[in-house]
Parts: C-alpha cells; structure tokens; sequence
C-alpha cells in the first residue's frame, strides 16, 4: 500500500511538474528548509487526525522519509507541499489499517493532550466551538477525518484526495458529502449544528 | 432534501474557501438550502479547527529524519542490489534438488549396488542376487562418481550458505 501510494503521489506529481525539469531528490538544505516551512503544519494536522502526539512524531518522520526517497520534478512550495501532506494522509491511513486501530480510542482521553471538555461550549464563543468540533471529529472514522482535513483545510483538488485515500476521484465529492453530513449529525446531536429544514 | 448533494454546493464551497461570502444569486440560493448552509456550515468548523493551537511540543530533530532517510535510501539501494543474488540462491537450493532427484532416479541401480555394499543385508541380498544371475555385478560407473562428486558439492555449498547466512 504504501508503495503504490508513493508510485501514485509520484506520478500526480508530474502531472503538475514543469514538464523540462529532471525529477531529483531533495538536498539536505532544500528538506531543512521544507521541514522548517511546513514541518510544524503537517504535525499538526497528524496530531489533530490521530490525536496522539507520538504517532504524530513517527507519522512526520515517515512522510519526510518517503518525501526524500522519491525524486521530486518541481520544487515549487505549494505543490511540495500538497504532496507531503498527500503522503502523510496516506502513511496515516495505512498505519490505521495495519494496527487496526481507528485513531478514535486513544484520541477520547489523551493525558491532557487535548482540548477542554465540551461543557465550557454553553459559554459560546469560537473557541469552543473549535474544541466541540475537534473533539466531534475525532469520533469520526481516520478516513473522513483525513477527507475533511484535506478537502476544506489544506484545499487540495479531489484527485489528491482520492490518490492519499486510494479511491477513484470520482468517489470523493460523494464521500465529501456524507462526511460533511455526519460530522454536522454528530453536531447536531450536541446542539451545536445547523438545523435541518 | 440533505440526502442529495445540492448541485451549487460546491460553488457555494469553493466560494467560502478561498474567504470570500456567496453573493447575489447563490447568496439567495443558499438562504434557501439547507444542504448548502451545512456544507458552508462544516467548511466553516474545519477552518476553525485548523486555527485551534496544538499543544507546545518538541518536534522531531530534522537531522535524525534526514541521515533517517539516508539509511533508508541506502537499504533501498542495497536490498535493489542484493535482489538478483537472493534469486540467485534460491536458484540454486531448486537446481540442487532437481539434481538430487535426477541424479537417484538415473543411478538407481549403482546406488542400490553402494548401498548394498555398505549395509550386510543388503549384501547377502545382493549377493544372492547375484549368484541367481538375477542382476548382473557391474563395477560403478563414472556417472555415479561424478553424479555423487556434484551432488555432494552442491550441498556443500548450500550448507556453507546456510551457515554463512
């Protein structure tokens, strides 16, 4: 799986690379330069989609690994960077599969990692309203949780998404929906989502 | 109806993503549709969530990931290499049994007559075998001896593998 992922993001990527340009790998500077760029971001988001601060940690070393092992056609931050969080979507979603383990468990009681409860969200305000959200979402599946993350944070285009999750991009608009309809039921539930009319 | 997906949703999406609100028709369509204001909706918490700060943390050293990958990429490099040998040496277990079987089907007869030699039963059986004219006595053939000389090499070597390995 992780093979094929890395055989797919490779081959997505050169549809975006300048077409002259040799594919290389990533020098030493140019990786301490992309990890100080947008290090902090991906382990964030791993942290969010796990909830746990070490999977985080290997789940980062493993996408810059996988990053460095493929030779890259195009240096260009964006795409660069769509790219490793492309593949940390997918080396997160393989780990779930292959531990077996949903992210959800260990994520409801982290040793004070996490958010607040939800009882301060009868105060209002946006930031518990972040914190209901974030916990709801972490009582999703690891797939949509990565789906939604992808889609509506980082904006990637439904064919990377459905490369990192390994569907057709077709399926992903579908997929987007019903993830979008759950976590709004599941708020819904705690009486913070929309009403339905 | 929220079972189906609105067809202005994702216009309605990819407004509020790049920051900017649904105006004019669409502003009306979605103050409309309920499908629509929930997606908006979600865009929206996933944009908040993504602003919530994650916990101070000490970071993975990117000096550790780096010579990390190198590691890796060399194992890589060196299991590429490695491959045609291990191939190689599974060849060579098969070869190796594919030439014992022939080589006991080809020389029955002569292994039956050494082994007779070496165990008295079958010696007096041989023997009486023999006397009776039922086989003929024939000295071992060079068959035999360079057969038993490369089978005896080929485990040789398939043991100095095992071992080495």
């Amino acid at each position: 799986m992780a093979e094929t992922s890395a055989a797919i993001g490779t081959a997505t990527m050169s549809e975006h690379a300048v077409p002259s340009a040799p594919a290389t790998l990533l020098t030493e500077s140019e990786f301490q330069d992309l990890y100080r760029r947008h290090g902090r971001a991906l382990w964030g988001y791993l942290y969010r989609i796990t909830g746990n601060a070490a999977d985080a940690d290997d789940l980062l070393q493993d996408s810059y690994c996988r990053l460095l092992a493929v030779p890259l056609a195009t240096r260009d931050d964006k795409q660069v960077r769509a790219y490793l969080f492309r593949i940390a979507s997918n080396i997160a979603i393989d780990h779930w599969r292959r531990t077996g383990r949903t992210g959800r468990r260990q994520s409801a009681e982290p040793a004070g990692e996490l958010a607040a409860p939800s009882a301060v969200s009868s105060h209002g305000g946006a930031l518990d309203v972040r914190h209901d959200v974030s916990r709801t979402l972490r009582e999703m599946k690891p797939q949509e949780r990565v789906l939604l993350w992808m889609a509506h944070v980082e904006g990637n285009e439904h064919r990377d998404i459905a490369a990192a999750l390994g569907v057709k991009a077709a399926s992903v608009p579908v997929m987007l929906h019903r993830a979008r309809r759950k976590l709004a039921g599941l708020l819904r539930k705690k009486g913070l989502g929309p009403g339905e009319r | 109806m929220l079972d189906r997906m609105c067809v202005h949703q994702q216009e309605a999406i990819d407004t509020a993503a790049a920051g900017r609100l649904p105006g004019g028709a669409l502003a009306q369509h979605v103050s409309q549709c309920a499908s629509c204001r929930e997606a908006l909706a979600v865009v929206g918490w996933m944009q908040q969530v993504a602003q919530e700060p994650v916990p101070a943390h000490t970071m993975p050293n990117p000096d550790v990931i780096w010579w990390k990958a190198q590691l890796l990429r060399r194992w890589e490099v060196e299991r590429k290499v490695a491959a045609p040998i291990e191939r190689m040496h599974k060849a060579e277990i098969l070869t190796g049994a594919v030439g014992l079987v022939a080589f006991v089907v080809w020389q029955w007869s002569g292994l039956t007559r050494a082994l007779s030699s070496v165990i008295p039963a079958l010696a007096a059986n041989w023997t009486v075998r023999a006397a009776t004219g039922s086989q003929a006595a024939e000295p071992f053939s060079l068959g035999l001896i360079l057969g038993s000389l490369f089978v005896g090499g080929m485990i040789l070597a398939g043991v100095h593998r095992l071992l080495a390995d």
